[in-house]
């Protein structure tokens, strides 16, 4: 077979050959098929079914069967999906705002060419390699109230109780993901802060601006579409969250830890009610789309704008 | 366009749902002739099961494999493949709740006729223990590993600095918590963050207090139980501890699981711990000294005018095997489950440290791991005029999160009198 027959469809002239040269015409349907089948496979076709669960009564076990609305009207008059909802999104707003600036000022550092930067930078980034798991189960052990750091700082953490109320576990939850997610973020800062062109750094030390200026007047702006995608990164990644919440707090005291996420899990697989799993799932996945979707449109991301107009 | 992709899409799910129907319509379990599945909760306790295995396969022509699915995983992954052509045989499972869904869906082997052929799969084990595999006057269950009743523990060094005995009723229990709280020892270490330890709580104090007929009304269906005046009296009293501060202020940042609420006892911050008789294995490994010196054990202590008599118990019956109806090999399931009250078994469990629950354990248990502590245990369990099963086990999966999170909130003060039965109320019934 020749490669001719990838590129364009037989009979057809190829039609771009006469603007960019021979060859290097636009590739043809056939090669997105693999990847088209793929995703069809693995996400298209287990959404539809997730969407088509939802509607129904199923423990699993049974064959499903349909239920109408039930699963919908149960939902919207549940207090636990209303709360599941806020935590959501208060865990996702949390991560952004402590993240983003932890990971700006150490990725920015860590681009730098400091003494010692290549040393503590393989420190930094340590937490990146370990599983949520390991991170949750270390974390807990840490913050015992009786053996770990809060037995010894009473001042600072009261009794210790910081899983056994709702601040105290969105607290810790918030913490913790900053500590696991922080180094991805900071290298990604790392990437942006490095492809920054040196002449701008230049150009405003002969203007005379110093360290700081630099960073608010060429570092942040420069960084835009980094911060972008480490945003969205973050969002998703905030919608989902999951494993921190089942091995830190369960979704407890009660349900007062109990996101989206985690609340989809217990219904499906602990109370084995995957109908009322499946709404949520399907709750979670146009959430985590419009917000996506709504991300890449307010900033402008969309837009492909360059950061390095005029250079 | 769009409306072709999505009829695509819409044969496509149709097609796959029609090939799941298929598959749990088709054919039966153990696809090869000649074995029977044996599929268990995998911990350490596999070792007899391994033993038990290989026993039956010297003399059967029916082969037994043994499948192991590690532990948190065991349920979902149950629930999984029993309605497909990969279920089991045999299976693992805790009796009441755990398989009633699948007794409705009609899965599992009424055992009657087996224990009609051999009635020793009946009588050879304690009563209160088999009858939590009987649903609706069937019997589906066999029991195959140790009992595990809930005890208060205690770590009698800080007892006896405190000047204290064990707590025999209930006053002694408020008077041990007003000591204890004047020497600055947490009175009772609780393991709240993994939420069942706190319901094995209510269910002493409801059964204390109403006696087991109160739960098993409510376990039948009838919901005005949990209204009654002895749901409230019993309700009244977990807040009257928790107010006196018996469990100090943040137990629900600590877990069993992760041997948080142990380390309390054996490092004397608490003095008692209300857990399953699995508390002494815990502490024997975590903190062996203190196992072998000072920790001690009694049961709950009785209520003054309460309904329930004293000598009654609550905790996890034993662990059973059940049978699935479209088994190909039924008998050698049968003589597989006749192992069950073999001398081989119950030896072989003693010295692994749990507590078999068949009528022949007596002579044996001089050969357990720990003789005394089997010898309690056993006595208090045959005399027991009443075994509950644990709350969260005796419903079916889906009253699980809702039991674990009501008992929660009320305990730390988010839900009233009035929250907790509304919630209670509202369990899937059985």
């Amino acid at each position: 077979m020749s490669a001719s027959s990838f590129v364009s469809r037989s009979g057809r002239r190829p039609r771009a050959g006469s603007r960019t040269g021979v060859g290097v015409t636009r590739p043809g349907l056939v090669w997105a098929v693999p990847a088209t089948v793929f995703f069809l496979l693995f996400a298209i076709v287990p959404l539809v079914l997730v969407a088509v669960l939802s509607f129904t009564s199923w423990n699993g076990v049974d064959a499903p069967r349909f239920n109408g609305l039930a699963n919908w009207t149960k939902l919207l008059h549940d207090p636990v999906m209303t709360q599941s909802i806020w935590l959501t999104l208060v865990l996702t707003a949390a991560g952004v705002v402590v993240q983003t600036p932890v990971s700006i000022l150490l990725g920015v550092w860590a681009a730098g060419h400091q003494r010692n930067r290549a040393v503590l930078s393989a420190i930094f980034f340590v937490p990146l390699l370990l599983s949520a798991t390991a991170v949750s189960v270390v974390w807990r052990a840490i913050l015992d109230p009786n053996f770990g750091v809060p037995s010894q700082l009473e001042w600072l953490f009261g009794d210790g109780n910081l899983m056994g109320s709702q601040s105290g576990g969105v607290a810790v939850l918030t913490f913790v993901g900053m500590w696991q997610w922080t180094p991805m973020h900071a290298l990604l800062y790392q990437g942006g802060a490095r492809a920054i062109p040196r002449v701008l750094y230049q150009a405003a030390s002969i203007d005379g601006a110093g360290k700081v200026r630099q960073f608010f007047h060429i570092t942040l702006p420069q960084l835009r579409n980094t911060a972008i995608t480490s945003v969205i990164l973050m969002v998703v990644g905030g919608l989902t969250t999951f494993d921190t919440v089942l091995i830190l707090t369960q979704g407890g005291p009660g349900t007062d830890t109990t996101n989206s996420a985690y609340y989809m899990y217990q219904q499906a697989f602990k109370s084995f009610d995957f109908g009322a799993g499946s709404a949520i799932a399907l709750v979670l996945v146009v959430a985590a789309t419009l917000i996506s979707l709504a991300v890449v449109r307010l900033s402008g991301y969309d837009k492909m704008r360059s950061t390095a107009e005029g250079l | 366009m769009k409306r072709r992709a999505f009829a695509v899409a819409l044969g496509l799910t149709v097609a796959v749902v029609g090939m799941t129907a298929c598959g749990s319509g088709g054919s039966s379990a153990g696809g090869d002739s000649g074995t029977i599945h044996v599929l268990v909760y995998g911990d350490a306790s596999n070792k007899v099961e391994k033993q038990l295995v290989e026993t039956f396969n010297k003399t059967s022509k029916v082969k037994a494999v043994l499948d192991t699915i590690p532990g948190a995983d065991y349920q979902p992954k149950l629930n999984t493949i029993i309605n497909t052509p990969q279920a089991p045989d045999v299976f693992f499972n805790w009796g009441g709740g755990s398989i009633q869904p699948y007794v409705k869906s009609d899965l599992l082997l009424p055992l009657d006729d087996m224990i009609a052929a051999d009635p020793g799969l009946k009588s050879n084990f304690l009563p209160s223990v088999f009858n939590t595999a009987v649903i609706d006057g069937k019997s589906y269950g066999i029991p195959m590993r140790g009992t595990q009743p809930v005890l208060l523990f205690n770590n009698k060094k800080v007892l006896a600095d405190a000047g204290l005995s064990v707590p025999k009723t209930w006053d002694d229990l408020l008077n041990a918590v007003r000591v204890l709280k004047a020497k600055g020892v947490t009175p009772f270490a609780l393991g709240g963050g993994d939420q069942w330890p706190t319901l094995m709580w209510y269910e002493y104090v409801f059964d204390r207090v109403a006696g087991p007929e109160l739960f098993q009304k409510a376990l039948s269906g009838d919901k005005s139980a949990w209204e009654s005046e002895d749901a409230k009296k019993a309700l009244g009293m977990l807040k009257q501890l928790v107010d006196a501060g018996a469990f100090g202020s943040n137990f629900d940042s600590v877990k069993f699981t992760d041997g948080g609420s142990p380390a309390l006892l054996a490092k004397g911050k608490a003095a008692f711990e209300l857990m399953g008789s699995w508390e002494y294995a815990t502490q024997q490994d975590a903190s062996p000294d203190f196992a072998k010196g000072d920790l001690g054990y009694s049961s709950f202590p009785s209520i003054a005018g309460g309904k329930g008599d004293p000598a009654n118990v609550v905790g996890n019956t034993n662990n059973f095997y059940s049978v699935l109806k479209k088994s190909k090999h039924p008998e050698a399931a049968a003589a597989f489950l006749k192992l069950m009250y073999s001398d081989e078994f119950v030896k072989a469990q003693l010295a692994i440290g749990n507590l078999p629950t068949t009528t022949g354990t007596e002579q044996f248990l001089s050969t357990a791991a720990n003789p005394d502590y089997s010898k309690y245990q056993y006595d208090l369990v045959k005399a027991a005029p009443s075994f509950q099963l644990s709350w969260d086990q005796a419903y079916p999966p889906a009253a699980n999160t809702p039991i674990h999170v009501a008992v929660q909130q009320f305990l730390n003060g988010k839900l009233d009198v009035n929250g907790f039965i509304k919630a209670m109320q509202a369990l899937p019934a059985s």
